[in-house]
């Protein structure tokens, strides 16, 4: 996976160490495919010889016969190989591809995330990747067929008799004077409504499984119902569309290439020729054997155009998530001394002119606790979310140890900082994997010991299978014991800073105490940053930074911000007549 | 299949369809027939005979004439029954999934579903657009064929005959060979793309954690687990394929033996034999093709099955003679409820008079939230009844019921539109007036006021652009609008801030006036105004009362007060 060329992020890329086996692949194709033609050229000689006048060869046409079977035996087996190879490079490359796919999304801006549906780079990962696979299994092997079976083919038939060889392909001409209304840009128009189609059924109907909740507090009739009944209602509108616009033009190629016409067209031309005296009759049986085949190459196209087109469309996608930035990882990753942190002078917005952050100082330093406070929207979760890098500042910068965050190679980043969010994300993992998320080489005994401090132990061996049991799947857990757990992460993985977001509120009481309980174990010379929003833990703080607007308004200690009666002031005692109501 | 097919579809389908195979059928036997054509034809050209070989030509070519046209008939007609059976489809499935109970839709389903509605609902219709025509074509054309073979030259019609039931056979076999390893890789599929999607959805805590893709073993697992299934459903095919192809290529050559030792022996005539044996040849295309339609019939099959297994999931069952329930007090008469084989609710009985607020406490994990859901239906109970205004919940109508109710929920899920239009949800007919008002009350007019777009600004999937506060406060200004005579709570200050729950305490205040009200909670600030006070533990009552009677007892209730006082100072 550690792949540095600098082509390994492209699709080329990706393709490229499977080449060997892909040459393989379509040898072995085209060995086949030829001696496939060998018992009809056996049949061929057959006529000839039959149809010849005087004593037949017996030993002559006995050869042709077994020269035929020959022939048949060598096709079998070469085709299965090459279908066989196809498919296994098929996995492999999807694999590869995946892979790929979901290490580069591991990189992207998380706020690349927050601005789609999860359902789109989702869908690249599964299903595009998917519409490759023919693309791999079965276009080699198709466009062998369909271009190097025919050109043999009328080699031989031009050797025969070059008029009936004009006529016969007739039916190829036909055809080939639709494929241009095929690829017209209405059709492409409608390929591409098409995709966009499908991908809001995709989305839509994420959102509304995920949503089925309130659709029914509401009323079956809600809005995402609707949604994604209008999202399919335009793709199946779409798909007549694109079927009615290709159905004539696929009818009036399907008729030219049809056997029966070709055939029409081959008896004509030869009994014109025949009772001209121009061509023996035995001269005719090759045309009726072989001129079918020649119409391969155009019903290859259009029969093998939908999965080829899709394979593109799909191709283009997968290019496209390839194609987003990943945050910039340092060359040279510098080395951080200690784990002061600094901000100067930080300013970020998601979107540019609306700045979330405006110039933000603040130096976190080792061994105390800085509680930030700030109403709703004063940026307080934007703030947090810098440090681990969700985001990089637009202006300014963060050090840790004296380096800035984004000279830090991301592993030491990760050794030194940890985080319990408010939005607590299991996994669908044992127990014992989810405490040990950021160090899954702990043993079980520190597992144990992380979550007895986060007080969840005993609701953990109350689980089917214990620290074994896998979460969603066999057992779910409460949003207070799910808190517990991320409590017990950070616990475990034991990080010079931790950052929390208190959503204590979230919790039962018996959660708040595991919580308090855990910041005062970890105290001592960690760094502890938390949104703050209880008074407890606002009072133990040894800074306050009160936040609003994406500005510090006020700061220094709690007996500080008291006695200077400010905004700081009120909040406290606001939320205290709160508490005592 | 076809069955299940129509299954899916519905019996209104049936015959459009029906309707579709018999054109396609026709189609093939035409082109069968018109090469028993082909006979006379090679007969008089081979014989030298040009002149005898014109009129059987020209009726040779009336017959692809009319091949030609019954083929464009049912291509036609399959994309139109194609389309309208997607379009169906998708009604179908949409309809029963809004109807599945809430219990039903598990962490997984997110996955499962969006792949069976986007992938699999087309894969399945395409069925019909795409590959049942082939199919059609490539079983009955080889067949006419043989049945003219039989009527030129017994002994070589007999030996391709013979091909027949070893072609169906195979057919037959693969399918049932394949079906287990097919499902298999169907099943890893669908776990890949649960993967997928925690992934996505994870990042956050995941990158926090350090845990990239490469250290990520859980994803990366699920898709080597793929890479397996694919091939070993890629194995089990092979035989198949290699079974018809060496059968096909058996009987070709059976055929030339067969018909070059007649030939030689002077039972046959020159002509016949090669006639036939260009007539043989046109079967061996479309045979060695069934293995190729077969399978992608087969991928289809799979996802039909999944389509119809879904479809057939009981939804809540509506009462024939729905019953309008008198009043609006609530009643749990020995309620039990089970999650898989856990009891999550243990013969418990309550009753709340109209208009009176009931709290419900307890540890997490007590069943709390789920007492709130059975109320409203999310799931149906195992035992006992529950019964708002005297009526059972199961007699009365699912919209009329939940007409009554208006919830908060504790995860506010938002969907990705405006502010405003995730507020009317609430009631979609309210008035301009309506809607600011309830987000006045709701305090949402601060948090509106404070966007960039105000109340058009866009709220990302699942709200992801708003704060828990703010989320919090545009459900309870859709609640308000709603204007139900029961209030649902779940635990909703709880993810506040002191400022944000100020705010959204002032809101509740005002949506809990005048209505019947059941709160779960653990922020005992909000149980203290309850009527009456339920401590859960384990899915039974523990302990009842007033606020004031339950801290007089020194029970359980009193010691929780006294955590939460203790944290709180």
């Amino acid at each position: 996976m550690s792949d540095t060329r600098p082509d390994s992020g492209t699709v080329a890329g990706l393709l490229r160490p499977h080449a060997g086996a892909f040459a393989a692949l379509v040898l072995l194709q085209v060995i086949g495919a030829l001696a496939g033609l060998a018992p009809l050229l056996a049949v061929a000689e057959l006529g000839r010889a039959l149809l010849s006048p005087g004593p037949v060869d017996r030993a002559h046409v006995w050869f042709v016969v077994l020269a035929g079977l020959a022939g048949l035996l060598v096709r079998l087996l070469f085709s299965a190989a090459s279908s066989g190879i196809g498919h296994l490079l098929d996995g492999q490359v999807q694999l590869a591809f995946r892979r790929r796919l979901a290490a580069h999304l591991g990189r992207v801006p998380i706020g690349w995330f927050s601005r789609r549906s999860t359902g789109e780079p989702a869908k690249v990962v599964g299903e595009d990747v998917s519409a490759v696979h023919p693309f791999i299994a079965h276009t080699p092997g198709e466009l062998v067929s369909a271009f190097v079976v025919p050109t043999a083919s009328l080699v031989y038939l031009f050797t025969v008799d070059w008029r009936l060889t004009l006529i016969t392909l007739i039916p190829v001409l036909l055809a080939v004077a639709l494929v241009p209304l095929m690829t017209a840009p209405a059709r492409q128009r409608e390929q591409r409504e098409f995709d966009a189609a499908m991908g809001r059924i995709a989305g839509s109907v994420v959102e509304f499984v995920q949503g089925i909740a309130v659709v029914k507090a509401f009323g079956g009739a809600g809005r995402t119902h609707r949604r994604f009944l209008t999202a399919t209602d335009e793709f199946a509108g779409t798909f007549l569309r694109w079927a009615r616009g290709l159905a004539p033009i696929a009818a009036g190629m399907q008729t030219a290439l049809s056997p029966p016409f070709v055939l029409l067209v081959v008896l004509a031309g030869g009994t014109v020729l025949i009772a001209g005296g121009g061509l023996a009759p035995a001269d005719l049986l090759p045309f009726l054997l072989l001129g079918l085949g020649l119409t391969a190459p155009v019903a290859a196209l259009g029969h093998g155009f939908d999965d080829l087109r899709a394979a593109r469309s799909a191709v283009g996608r997968i290019r496209d998530v390839l194609a987003v930035q990943p945050l910039p990882e340092p060359a040279r990753p510098l080395t951080a001394r200690g784990h002061r942190i600094e901000l100067r002078d930080v300013r970020f917005g998601y979107d540019p002119g609306r700045e979330v952050l405006r110039g933000i100082d603040l130096v976190l330093e080792p061994g105390t606790s800085t509680a930030i406070v700030g109403p709703s929207g004063s940026g307080k979760s934007t703030l947090v979310q810098l440090l681990p890098r969700f985001f990089d500042p637009t202006h300014g910068s963060i050090t840790l140890g004296g380096v800035d965050l984004r000279e830090l190679g991301s592993g030491q980043l990760y050794r030194t900082l940890s985080f319990v969010f408010q939005d607590v994300r299991l996994l669908r993992a044992s127990v014992a994997d989810n405490i040990a998320l950021a160090v899954p080489e702990a043993g079980r005994d520190q597992v144990i010991r992380a979550a007895r401090l986060a007080d969840v132990h005993d609701r953990i061996l109350r689980l089917p299978r214990g620290y074994d049991t896998v979460l969603d799947e066999e057992a779910g857990l409460s949003r207070g014991e799910a808190q517990r757990i991320a409590i017990a992460r950070a616990l475990l993985a034991d990080t010079p800073v931790l950052v929390l977001d208190e959503a204590t509120a979230f919790a039962d009481p018996r959660t708040e105490q595991a919580i308090r309980h855990a910041l005062a174990t970890l105290r001592g010379d960690r760094t502890i940053v938390v949104i703050a929003h209880r008074l407890e833990t606002i009072a133990d703080a040894d800074t306050v930074v009160l936040l609003d607007d994406g500005a510090i308004v006020e700061r220094g200690t709690p007996a500080e911000l008291l006695s200077r009666d400010g905004r700081f002031a009120a909040f406290w005692r606001s939320h205290r007549g709160d508490e005592l109501r | 299949m076809i069955r299940m097919l129509l299954r899916v579809l519905g019996h209104q389908h049936a015959r459009p369809v029906r309707r579709t195979v018999a054109l396609m059928t026709a189609a093939a036997v035409v082109e069968g027939l018109s090469y028993a054509l082909l006979v006379p034809v090679l007969r008089a050209l081979f014989d030298g005979d040009a002149a005898g070989a014109r009129p059987w030509l020209i009726a040779f070519g009336a017959a692809v004439a009319v091949y030609a046209v019954l083929r464009y008939v049912s291509d036609l007609s399959g994309f139109r029954v194609g389309t309208t059976l997607l379009r169906g489809t998708y009604r179908r499935l949409g309809d029963h999934l809004a109807r599945l109970p809430i219990g039903w839709y598990g962490p997984g389903r997110v996955g499962e579903v969006s792949l069976l509605a986007g992938r699999g609902v087309l894969r399945a219709m395409s069925v019909i657009a795409h590959v049942l025509a082939p199919y059609v074509s490539a079983a009955v054309t080889p067949l006419t064929i043989v049945a003219v073979l039989l009527a030129v030259n017994w002994q070589m019609g007999l030996a391709a005959l013979l091909a027949a039931p070893v072609v169906a056979g195979i057919q037959l076999w693969t399918g049932r060979a394949t079906a287990a390893a097919d499902a298999e890789r169907h099943h890893r599929d669908r776990q890949a793309a649960d993967r997928v999607v925690e992934y996505l959805q994870a990042q956050p805590v995941l990158r926090a954690s350090g845990r990239t893709v490469e250290r990520f073993g859980l994803l990366d697992g699920s898709l080597r687990e793929l890479q397996r299934a694919s091939r070993r459903s890629m194995l089990s095919a092979l035989p198949g394929i290699l079974g018809l192809s060496l059968t096909v290529q058996a009987i070709l050559t059976a055929l030339l033996v067969l018909g070059t030792y007649l030939a030689l022996g002077g039972a046959i005539g020159p002509a016949e034999v090669l006639t036939v044996l260009v007539l043989a040849t046109r079967c061996a295309d479309p045979l060695l093709s069934l293995g190729d339609i077969g399978g992608q019939l087969r991928g289809a099959r799979a996802d039909l099955a999944e389509l119809d297994t879904l479809l057939r999931t009981p939804p809540l069952p509506e009462p024939r003679e729905p019953v309008e329930p008198a009043g609006h007090d609530l009643e749990f008469d020995a309620v039990t409820f089970r999650h898989g084989d856990r009891t999550v609710i243990d013969d418990l009985s309550l009753t709340l008079p109209e208009g009176r607020r009931l709290a419900v406490v307890g540890p997490s994990g007590a069943g709390k939230s789920t007492l709130l859901q059975l109320l409203a239906r999310f799931h149906d109970v195992a035992a006992g009844a529950i019964r708002v205004g005297g009526t059972d919940v199961r007699a009365v109508d699912t919209q009329a019921l939940m007409a009554r109710f208006a919830i908060v929920f504790q995860d506010v899920y938002l969907f990705d539109g405006t502010i405003e239009e995730n507020v009317r949800l609430g009631r979609t007919d309210a008035t301009e007036a309506e809607v600011r008002a309830a987000a006045t009350a709701a305090r949402l007019d601060e948090v509106i006021e404070r966007l960039p777009d105000g109340w058009a600004t866009a709220v990302g999937e699942g709200g992801a652009l708003l704060s828990g506060g703010e989320r919090q406060r545009v459900s309870i200004a859709r609640a308000l609008l709603k204007d139900a005579p029961i209030v649902l709570l779940d635990e909703v200050t709880s993810a506040l801030d002191p400022v944000n729950e100020a705010a959204v305490h002032q809101g509740i205040e005002r949506l809990m006036a005048g209505r019947t009200v059941v709160m779960a909670a653990h922020r005992l600030r909000t149980v203290r105004s309850a009527d009456h006070i339920v401590f859960l533990d384990g899915g039974r009552v523990v302990e009842e009362g007033t606020h004031d009677e339950l801290l007089r007892r020194g029970g359980r209730y009193a010691a929780f007060w006294d955590l939460s006082m203790a944290s709180a100072e």
